[in-house]
């Protein structure tokens, strides 16, 4: 469910805009300049018609050689620059050398107020010329000088002003271009920090969007939340639910069992059989229910020193025949990386299976080993019973083999603590104990922060 | 022995019940948390088998409440929540020893003739007064290495004696640990079954002390 880009979006429509406006700025700018031009073209060509008007009238004659313009223009011919003095009828009184074998167009326009008329067109040659005409009264004629100035040097000009205007107004519009992508990153970064955030969720590392956004994306990210939140609760519901009726089967599997233990007929034995079939189920759907409980275990720690004291003074109780030598590890002892119940159930099924298995001596220690950069928690439970040997260790250590099937207990002790080992990376080894019996060592992840949290 | 067993399921509770009778116990019963309760507060029971999920009080609160009344019998808490975070709770209460269900009955019989025994002041699964020797797991009882015969009650009170050994303990204990509540004590049974025991064992073993009652000699 993809379409389309907000980037791209922004940048496209800011772009399409800055096109349109700097064309827009070149044309008007090159309009301006060329009017700028024409109108100094008028004032140039007014200046000259003036001097001939001066000369003109004190000459007396309008046919005189002394009027003249000092411009070399208006001596080349075919320049677009020309000044000629006709009668009102058009007999022509003098003109320039640059005027000399072609003839000026007629303006039909009236005269204005001060006697001027002013006009665009083109000469024999096709050159573009202002025209500027005046009328004056020189008894006994009504004259009307004309003087021209070639508009086509004006149009190369805004030519070229046109060409170096696009230029430049491309080069700014490139630079707008790339500050506007430029922006559009900028502006949709909280979106990406959003994203980031949502994805440390999903991967775990964090439990809730965490960050502080602008608040066009903050009720985003709190509405995550949110739902988060509520999706947890469901999450939680059901979980509990779960567990809740796999632990109610168990009353009326233990009756079921009981009852069929007694008797010899098929129909106990049909009983029993499908009595086991449905604990085992329980147990194993428990064992999802806590397995996917355990995806939130990141960020939590637990104090070993607590945990084992506690499951010590415990078996003190269950065992009492077994006396267990706990010494209590210094402050500087890293804490468990995970969930205190899981630590619980690990060390908690090894203690008692060491006391189980004791004749009446248990050893309890734990201390951190460093490994390059990681930190490990190991924890020594020992015994003075009967061990295994390297055979049976291996055995023991596959999934799901038992190797007494009478010793009392659901026998899925050892098998918990494997799966639990599995899921937070640690690793679990038999040896042979100084006691005589079995020594089990219990690796697991270290927090970083240790033991400084504790109080 | 006099047990109290507290479940509300009432097929289980009568498996218990039927168990721990075929096992020698007397068996009192209770249905709910508040009649447990009561139960244990005004009978000396020798064990009390008690589930932990209870309607009207839950198996917990009842334990923490015999505790804190100063009530010592030994607990074996039953329950379907088997981690040992569960179990530290449990054990926290008060309980002294914890089965999850779905159990086998042996497993419930064997923690309850350890909680008995331990009780007691027994170590070892066997007790010895003199010749007699009683197999605790078995209910066997030997003199001279000679297996005796004995019926249920005989064995009772026999065992009863043997797991108070050194103390002289009066009719009245007796008849309110040997049988449940619903047993008709005016009758004079204690002093049959104690004749009936001293022809099968030897004559100095079980010794009458005047006024007071009976006793086994370390």
């Amino acid at each position: 469910m993809q379409k389309g880009s907000i980037a791209a979006s922004l940048f496209w429509l800011s772009a399409g805009w800055l096109i349109l406006a700097l064309v827009a700025t070149a044309f008007l700018l090159t309009e301006l300049y060329s009017r700028a031009l024409d109108s100094s073209l008028t004032d140039t060509l007014e200046f000259h018609l003036e001097t001939l008007v001066g000369q003109t009238l004190k000459a007396g004659d309008p046919a005189s050689d002394v009027i003249n313009i000092g411009d070399p223009r208006f001596e080349r011919p075919g320049s677009g620059w020309y000044w000629a003095i006709r009668t009102e009828g058009g007999q022509l009184l003098n003109l320039s050398n640059s005027l000399v074998g072609s003839v000026l167009p007629g303006l039909k326009d009236p005269f204005d107020v001060a006697g001027k008329r002013s006009a665009v067109a083109s000469d024999a040659f096709g050159t573009q010329m202002r025209i500027i005409e005046r009328e004056i009264s020189l008894y006994p004629n009504e004259l009307h000088i004309v003087v021209t100035g070639s508009l086509d040097e004006i149009f190369e000009l805004v030519d070229d002003f046109r060409g170096q205007a696009l230029i430049v107004l491309g080069a700014v519009g490139v630079m707008l271009a790339i500050m506007s992508a430029i922006v559009a990153r900028f502006a949709l970064r909280p979106i990406g920090r959003l994203r980031r955030a949502v994805e440390q969720v999903r991967e775990g590392e964090t439990q809730t969007v965490a960050g502080i956004f602008p608040h066009e994306v903050a009720p985003l990210a709190d509405e995550i939340n949110q739902l988060l939140n509520s999706n947890a609760q469901i999450i939680e519901r059901s979980r509990n639910q779960v567990g809740n009726l796999a632990h109610g089967l168990k009353t009326p599997l233990a009756v079921l069992r009981n009852e069929a233990q007694g008797a010899r007929t098929a129909l106990a034995k049909v009983v029993l059989s499908e009595t086991d079939k449905m604990a085992s189920m329980v147990a194993s759907y428990l064992d999802k229910a806590r397995a996917a409980a355990r995806t939130g275990i990141v960020g939590k720690k637990a104090d070993p020193t607590i945990v084992v004291s506690r499951l010590v003074r415990v078996m003190g109780k269950i065992h009492p025949n077994c006396t267990i030598a706990f010494r209590r590890p210094d402050a500087s002892l890293p804490w468990f990386r995970g969930d205190e119940s899981d630590l619980e159930e690990m060390a908690g099924n090894l203690l008692d299976n060491a006391c189980k298995w004791s004749k009446g001596q248990v050893a309890v220690s734990m201390v951190a080993e460093r490994k390059q950069d990681t930190r490990t928690l190991l924890i020594r439970i020992e015994d003075n019973g009967p061990g295994l040997t390297d055979e049976e260790a291996k055995k023991v250590l596959r999934r799901g083999v038992r190797l007494d099937e009478k010793t009392p207990g659901s026998g899925l002790g050892l098998d918990i603590v494997k799966e639990l080992v599995d899921v937070y990376g640690g690793s679990l080894q038999f040896r042979r104990s100084a006691l005589g019996g079995l020594l089990v060592e219990l690796r697991l992840p270290a927090a970083r922060l240790g033991g400084l949290v504790r109080a | 022995m006099r047990i109290l067993v507290v479940e509300d399921d009432v097929n289980l509770n009568r498996q218990l019940k039927e168990a721990l009778t075929d096992a020698g116990y007397a068996v009192d019963v209770a249905f709910d948390g508040e009649e447990g309760h009561f139960l244990g507060d005004t009978e000396p029971y020798d064990a009390v088998v008690l589930d932990i999920g209870l309607p009207q009080m839950d198996g917990l609160s009842v334990l923490e409440s015999w505790r804190r009344e100063g009530k010592a019998m030994p607990v074996l808490l039953l329950t379907a929540r088997d981690r040992w975070s569960d179990k530290v709770q449990g054990i926290d209460s008060g309980a002294d020893d914890y089965v999850a269900k779905p159990f086998h009955m042996e497993e419930v019989l064997a923690r309850i003739r350890a909680l008995v025994r331990r009780a007691a002041g027994h170590a070892s699964n066997e007790i010895v007064a003199g010749s007699v020797r009683l197999d605790v797991r078995s209910g066997k009882v030997t003199v001279d290495g000679q297996s005796v015969k004995l019926t249920s009650h005989e064995l009772r009170l026999l065992s009863y004696l043997m797991h108070h050994k050194g103390k002289v303990i009066s009719r009245t204990e007796l008849t309110e640990h040997l049988y449940d509540q619903d047993f008709d004590r005016d009758s004079n049974t204690i002093e049959v079954f104690v004749g009936r025991l001293r022809k099968k064992l030897p004559e100095e073993c079980i010794q009458t002390v005047r006024g007071l009652g009976y006793q086994i000699a370390e």
